[in-house]
């Protein structure tokens, strides 16, 4: 059966990229830019398939209505940023160039590092399987990632930025301050690198992941039952992680796809209901600016975050 | 007892049937692994998963073992080139591409990603020596005699030689912009450019560029065909194989093979089998009428074997 993903990203390539690269005296890119291909189809697609599946939600069940929702547009901006041109740039080439010459390196002096597949071999060729389990691992992390977050000053500075909207949709998950994007890559394939998730795989982990967070973000009255809200979280779950009472280390609720490490750490809270979301200590710029705006405000924020405090007032 | 008879003998004659085509292996770089196609049907028989990230193997000198290099991975893989069942495995440093010397005693493997070439002990897997270069060692070629091999470093505009008796440098010189693809041939190395339009003939001696053969946009790769008549030359951003008359030099005919033409192996029944790294295919074609056939393989195929395949060319 066809791949339809990879024959996209051949089209891409032979059609747009190698004519380019090739004009421009860049064919050793050749390989990678088919990499970034690929990376820009499922970001695509992923777009695509979250704006057809939570739009008519919203519409169907919203929160909170807006006569004026332009600040909306400006996270999907940063969708379209991160998921199409940024999140496959900077994957491929640091990820994936830093994987090879660090797993090279440690199998010189004899030792390989851990993949899933070669503490159990039975898992070679079962892609699902493997795929489930390396995503259930990279959960985890990203749970600790965003409690930290959360904990330190200056690391709150930056990822306060994500939580100033007041008019959170399914778009407001990539709205986050490029620093904060920067960390969230390093932590992400720092992980990856030692369990070993495979380079070409980790689009699709990433982009089915991210897909589950749009969708948690989507100002719509959705819960998926007392069972169901155990097992994945669901829009009204996040919803009180970004609830204005919940800002900064006095939040609940950091889990990304899976809510069982906010109930094993003792981080849940299943109660808050559809609540305003919003950060009221930040400035006004972080909610309502342009991107551009919002970046600036985020960077000065953290610059003070580094300030001693004396410094600070 | 009839039926369990009749049942025996299907069983014992069903793997024979199953080969007697051939088996063509084929890598599926981004896809993490091999194809193995029925050569008879044209169709995919079994996929075989690899750790990482395949790309190019090659036959063992006693033929028994077909190894696979898998770079990401930091794995080399020995498969049964009949039936590919796998053999055993080896931790090996991103090795991207293999080559063994035509004697048979070194076996040189190219790491790409990590700028290193190793000459290995073919015999003993022994590493002989390393050597960093600058940059992306990509495809390899050796002198007739095995004294030396001679390795393009793609993303630099060079290729070095190296002298196999002493494992000392012999020369690393200009050759074109992104060189790739590399051969011996009459007494001169041939190295595709993949920046250019031409393959660029080398002298061995010095590593100087001595003449200039126009291909096509992107000379990728290229192959000697059995009978040593023809050269073959992949044109990745033409996206066209072409021959050329191997003692003159001189462009024969241009295929339109699209989807990014990279690796060639050639059928005993005188057609070329050729990956096509973008499309997820590879293109069987038939020199003659200039058709070809579409074999459905996994994503990015890369290196391939034939099994049988045409007697390889005698240096």
């Amino acid at each position: 059966m066809d791949d339809p993903f990879g024959l996209a990203a051949g089209w891409v390539q032979e059609t747009l990229l190698i004519p380019l690269l090739y004009q421009l005296g860049l064919m050793r890119w050749e390989d990678i830019a088919f990499g970034w291909a690929l990376f820009a189809v499922y970001g695509a697609c992923q777009v695509v398939i979250t704006f057809a599946v939570c739009l008519p939600l919203e519409r169907w069940r919203p929160v909170e209505r807006w006569d004026d929702n332009g600040a909306v547009w400006v996270d999907a901006l940063y969708t379209v940023i991160s998921r199409v041109g940024v999140l496959p740039l900077v994957t491929f080439v640091l990820f994936y160039r830093a994987q090879v010459a660090v797993n090279g390196m440690l199998a010189d002096q004899g030792w390989v590092p851990p993949t899933l597949e070669r503490l159990f071999p039975v898992l070679l060729g079962q892609q699902t399987l493997t795929f489930i389990l390396y995503a259930i691992i990279l959960d985890f992390a990203d749970y600790w990632r965003h409690w930290l977050a959360h904990q330190f000053r200056w690391w709150w500075a930056l990822h306060s930025l994500h939580h100033a909207q007041r008019q959170m949709t399914f778009w407001s998950d990539d709205r986050n301050h490029i620093l904060d994007d920067l960390i969230a890559f390093i932590w992400f394939g720092v992980i990856a690198l030692l369990i070993g998730v495979p380079p070409l795989q980790f689009p699709l982990l990433v982009l089915v992941l991210r897909f589950l967070e749009s969708l948690s973000h989507a100002n719509v009255r959705l819960s998926f039952g007392a069972w169901g809200d155990r097992l994945l979280i669901s829009p009204r779950f996040h919803r009180a992680h970004h609830g204005i009472r919940a800002a900064g280390d006095r939040s609940c609720n950091y889990g990304a796809v899976l809510p069982w490490w906010d109930m094993a750490f003792g981080t849940a809270d299943f109660t808050r209901d559809y609540t305003p979301t919003g950060d009221p200590s930040g400035e006004e710029a972080l909610a309502t600016g342009t991107y551009w705006r919002q970046q600036w405000a985020g960077l000065r924020r953290f610059g003070r975050a580094l300030l001693p405090p004396a410094l600070n007032r | 007892m009839r039926q369990a008879l009749i049942l025996f003998l299907m069983l014992l004659l069903a793997p024979v049937t199953a080969r007697a085509g051939g088996a063509a292996f084929i890598i599926n770089s981004a896809g993490a692994s091999i194809s193995v196609v029925d050569m008879t049907t044209q169709q995919e028989v079994k996929r075989i998963p690899v750790l990482r990230e395949p790309h190019h193997l090659v036959l063992s000198p006693d033929g028994k073992s077909l190894l696979v290099g898998d770079t990401a991975g930091n794995e080399m893989l020995f498969l049964d080139p009949a039936t590919g069942a796998i053999q055993k495995r080896l931790t090996v440093a991103d090795p991207y591409q293999l080559g063994f010397s035509p004697n048979g005693r070194f076996l040189t493997v190219a790491g790409l990603a990590r700028n290193q070439i190793d000459v290995y002990d073919a015999a003993s897997m022994k590493l002989l020596k390393r050597f960093p270069v600058v940059s992306t060692p990509s495809h390899i070629a050796y002198a007739p005699d095995s004294g030396a091999a001679y390795i393009t470093l793609q993303d630099s505009d060079r290729l070095i030689g190296i002298d196999l008796k002493t494992l000392g440098v012999l020369w690393n010189q200009p050759v074109g912009k992104t060189p790739a693809g590399v051969l011996w041939l009459n007494g001169k190395l041939l190295v595709a450019d993949m920046g250019t339009d031409y393959v660029a003939q080398v002298d061995p001696a010095d590593g100087k560029v001595v003449a200039k053969i126009p291909t096509g946009k992107g000379a990728h790769n290229l192959f000697l065909s059995p009978d040593r008549k023809i050269l073959w030359v992949n044109n990745r951003a033409g996206g066209t194989t072409v021959s050329l008359d191997a003692a003159t030099l001189k462009p024969l005919r241009s295929y339109a093979i699209p989807g990014g033409p990279d690796d060639i192996d050639f059928a005993p029944d005188g057609r070329l089998w050729i990956t096509r790294r973008w499309a997820e295919k590879v293109a069987v074609l038939d020199p003659a009428t200039g058709s070809y056939q579409t074999v459905a393989v996994g994503r990015s195929p890369h290196g391939l074997f034939l099994n049988p395949k045409a007697p390889a060319p005698v240096p």
